[in-house]
Order: C-alpha cells, then sequence, then structure tokens
C-alpha cells in the first residue's frame, strides 16, 4: 500500500485535496497514515492555542477616537485641495473671460460695421430671424457701450487741474462714433426707444471727443466732465449696460443636452 | 447594543453619517486587531495596522458593495494592510526576530518534559508556538495564517501574494511542515482534541 504523502495530507485537512473520498477511505484503512494526521491535527490545534493579546471591550472606542482625528485632517486635506483646485478654476476662468472680453473689443467696430447695416437694410429678414439679430444686438450694442462706459469712467476720474493725454481716447471714440450712429439708427428702426436715447445722448460726447486734439487743458477736461455729470450720462451708461447683459441671457438658446 | 445591520451603517456612511462609521469600527475593531497582530506579530504593528485599514476602509466605501459582506471586505483590507507594513520594513521575505536556529528552538523544547499534557496550556508552550510561527518566512506565515485563520482560498492566498495557485498551496504545506517539525514534541503524549 502506498502512503499518503505530508503534502496529501496537509491539503486534505485543508480540503484542498484533488481526490477527499480516496484519502479519507485510505486514512480509514492505514493507521500510519491517519497517525501521521492525527499529528498534524493536533499541531494546527495548538498553534491555534497561540496568544493575541486581548484588546478589551473599549478597543473599538480608542481605536474611533484616534481615528476621528485623521478622518477630520483627511477631510480638512481633501477640503483644501478642493478649495485650491476651485480657486484655480477661477482663475481660469476669470483668465479666458478676459482673454475673450480683449478679442472682442478690439474686435467690436468691425463686427458691428458688418452686423449692423445687414439689420438695418434687411427688416424683413430681421423679423423672421428676430430672436437671434435681436441677441447679436444686445450682444454688439453692449460691447459698445462697455466701450464706451470704459472711456467715459477714464474721463470722469481725471483730475481737473490737470492736462491730460487722450491720444488713445481720441482714437476709440472715432471707432465708437461711427458705430454708435449705426446703433442709434438701427435702434430707432427697431422701435427700441431706450436704446436709441442712451445712444443719442452719448453721440455728442463721442463726436466732441473724436474732434479734440490728443491733449485737453484742465479747462477742457472740465468742461467734458461737466457734461457727463449733467446728462447722469455714465450712470445711464452702466443701467443700460446691465440691462443689455441681462436680455442677452435671456434671449439666449437652451443649451445642447442631447449629449448629457 | 446598536441592533443596525452593518449595511445599513455602510450606507449612512456613504452620506458622511460619521456615527454610522464609528458603529462599524467599534464592532469590527477587535477581529481586525486579531488577524493584524497575527500577521505582523507584534502589538504595536497590529494597532497601526487597525488604524489604517479603517481609514482605507473610510476612503473606499463607495466601492464597497451592498451584497458584499462589509467584515469580509474590511478583513481583506487589513491584510493588505499588514503585507504593506511587513514590506515596507523588509520582513515579508524574511525571518521574523529571535534566534532562529533549529538548535536553538529545540534547545527551549524540554522533550524529556514528564508531564508535556501539562504544557499545553503554559505561557512557556505559548512561547513555543510564537516562536515556531516566527521561524515561518513572510510568505509562509501570510499564507498559513490566511488558510487556517481567515479560512481563504488557496486560489485567493495565490492571487492575494501574486504566485501560482500550486505555489500558495505548497507554502502553505511547507509552513505546516515547520511547525510539525517544531511542536510536534509537545502532542506526540496529548491526546487528539479535535
Amino acid at each position: 500500500m502506498q502512503h499518503l504523502t505530508e503534502e496529501v495530507l496537509v491539503a486534505h485537512y485543508y480540503h484542498d485535496d484533488d481526490a477527499p473520498p480516496a484519502a479519507e477511505e485510505h486514512l480509514r484503512a492505514c493507521g500510519e497514515c491517519r497517525a501521521q494526521y492525527d499529528t498534524i491535527r493536533r499541531v494546527l490545534a495548538l498553534v491555534e492555542e497561540a496568544p493575541v493579546p486581548d484588546r478589551g471591550d473599549a478597543y473599538g472606542d480608542q481605536v474611533w477616537g484616534r481615528l476621528r482625528w485623521k478622518l477630520g485632517s483627511d477631510k480638512r486635506r481633501r477640503l483644501r485641495w478642493q478649495s485650491l483646485l476651485a480657486a484655480a478654476a477661477v482663475l481660469a476662468i476669470a483668465f479666458f473671460a478676459g482673454q475673450l472680453w480683449h478679442a472682442r473689443n478690439s474686435s467690436v467696430a468691425p463686427v458691428a460695421r458688418a452686423t449692423a447695416p445687414t439689420a438695418a437694410v434687411q427688416p424683413a429678414a430681421a423679423s423672421q430671424q428676430q430672436p437671434t439679430t435681436d441677441r447679436i444686438l444686445l450682444v454688439v450694442v453692449g460691447d459698445h457701450l462697455d466701450s464706451s462706459e470704459r472711456m467715459l469712467v477714464e474721463l470722469s476720474n481725471a483730475d481737473p487741474k490737470k492736462s491730460l493725454d487722450v491720444s488713445s481716447q481720441q482714437r476709440r471714440a472715432t471707432e465708437l462714433v461711427a458705430s454708435n450712429r449705426i446703433y442709434r439708427q438701427t435702434a430707432v428702426q427697431r422701435g427700441d426707444k431706450q436704446i436709441a436715447s442712451i445712444l443719442s445722448d452719448l453721440e455728442p460726447v463721442l463726436v466732441e471727443l473724436s474732434h479734440t486734439g490728443s491733449t485737453l487743458t484742465p479747462e477742457e477736461v472740465s468742461v467734458l466732465q461737466k457734461r457727463i455729470d449733467a446728462k447722469g450720462l455714465l450712470f445711464k451708461v452702466r443701467v443700460m449696460s446691465a440691462q443689455n447683459a441681462e436680455g442677452a441671457a435671456k434671449t439666449a438658446p437652451p443649451p445642447n443636452t442631447n449629449s448629457l | 447594543m446598536d441592533t443596525t445591520t452593518d449595511v445599513a451603517a455602510v450606507s449612512r456612511a456613504r452620506t458622511g453619517d460619521a456615527d454610522a462609521f464609528r458603529l462599524l469600527v467599534e464592532r469590527h475593531s477587535r477581529a481586525i486587531f486579531r488577524v493584524a497582530y497575527r500577521m505582523t506579530g507584534n502589538e504595536h504593528d497590529a494597532d497601526d495596522v487597525v488604524q489604517e485599514t479603517f481609514l482605507r476602509a473610510y476612503r473606499q466605501i463607495e466601492r464597497f458593495e451592498e451584497r458584499a459582506n462589509f467584515s469580509t471586505w474590511v478583513h481583506r483590507i487589513a491584510i493588505n494592510c499588514s503585507l504593506d507594513l511587513l514590506r515596507s520594513r523588509g520582513r515579508h521575505e524574511k525571518h521574523y526576530g529571535g534566534d532562529t536556529s533549529d538548535e536553538a528552538l529545540q534547545g527551549e523544547v524540554r522533550a524529556d518534559d514528564p508531564q508535556p499534557d501539562r504544557l499545553l496550556l503554559s505561557a512557556e508552550l505559548q512561547k513555543q508556538v510564537t516562536a515556531a510561527l516566527e521561524r515561518l518566512s513572510g510568505n509562509e506565515r501570510t499564507a498559513f495564517i490566511l488558510r487556517h485563520f481567515e479560512g481563504m482560498p488557496v486560489e485567493e492566498i495565490g492571487r492575494t501574494l501574486g504566485i501560482q495557485v500550486n505555489a500558495a498551496k505548497h507554502t502553505i504545506f511547507r509552513a505546516v511542515r515547520k511547525l510539525r517539525e517544531a511542536l510536534e514534541p509537545f502532542v506526540r503524549s496529548t491526546p487528539c482534541s479535535t
């Protein structure tokens, strides 16, 4: 009779052997193998007696006490990372918005020239595509008002006791006069009295500035500031600019949700 | 005693309920300590493993499948934490501490003890068992503990240790043979209790 190897006996103990019934049968018939198997069982039973320190009933509470602090710092670390990521995202958005604003600002006049006359000479087509042209008009006029507002702010904040170099404002005013005239005519044709009114108030200031020299004397600065103040021009432009931004947002098409 | 099931506690813990996670920690800490102690052979290391285990469980709780058994899941995490700790300390493939030569071990065994059965419950015998376990290599000890105490299938032990199934089976056999060589003198005169 061929005896079972020690490896087979160990596998049989853990029920990992390939033929348990055959091994069982052999163990019943072979005293030598049975003795070997019993020794293995006793040794393994003894191993189970190996002491493990008892941590007591309060151990879970102690573990939680230490863990809570770690989980708290883990959470704080996560929140800190989230805050950093959020800040980075805001910076990135601000950067791209700035880039976009800059690109629009530098191309507003050509875009205006191209868009506004089309809307003016093709009223039928414009009425068919009114929501779209409304939105384009609001966006373009909004940009125009933003540029005008910045220039008015620069002039209003200038020191009236000193001469002022307005060469850059003069160049911008020259561009703005042309587009202002087109937008005003378009607004009148479309019956938008509010926009037409503010653009009418704005136009003389822009015209005057575009015809001045590159440097304004303190007196000229003072006169210009009084004209801006008298008509509440800066305030009106700001209000209209804000209303325009709201209107453009409302007429914007809904986002495409098909891809979600 | 809180009767909330583990599944319910996990569901609540997922929503950020700290008390629910606390319940899981309190319920399973002692069992996790036992497996960690057997794996590392050191109380301080076992305490560290318990902490790390629940920290990982907290971070990975979204991955826990509710149909699974939380105890089994957290035990697996504890085993991985123990292996990581042993590997990080370069102990996994080395023998555990102490004098590991056969002679030294046998020298401590009083084979001519007239009443070996009395030794069964003695602190001395417990020391011998501990010493015998410490003589195992890292893989042997881990494979043996996972099979003997945790009841882990050989296939899973192989995956855990990154070895083939046959190699895992042979590793368990080598561990048992070493334990038998070290402890057989203490069981020859002892009636089989199982």
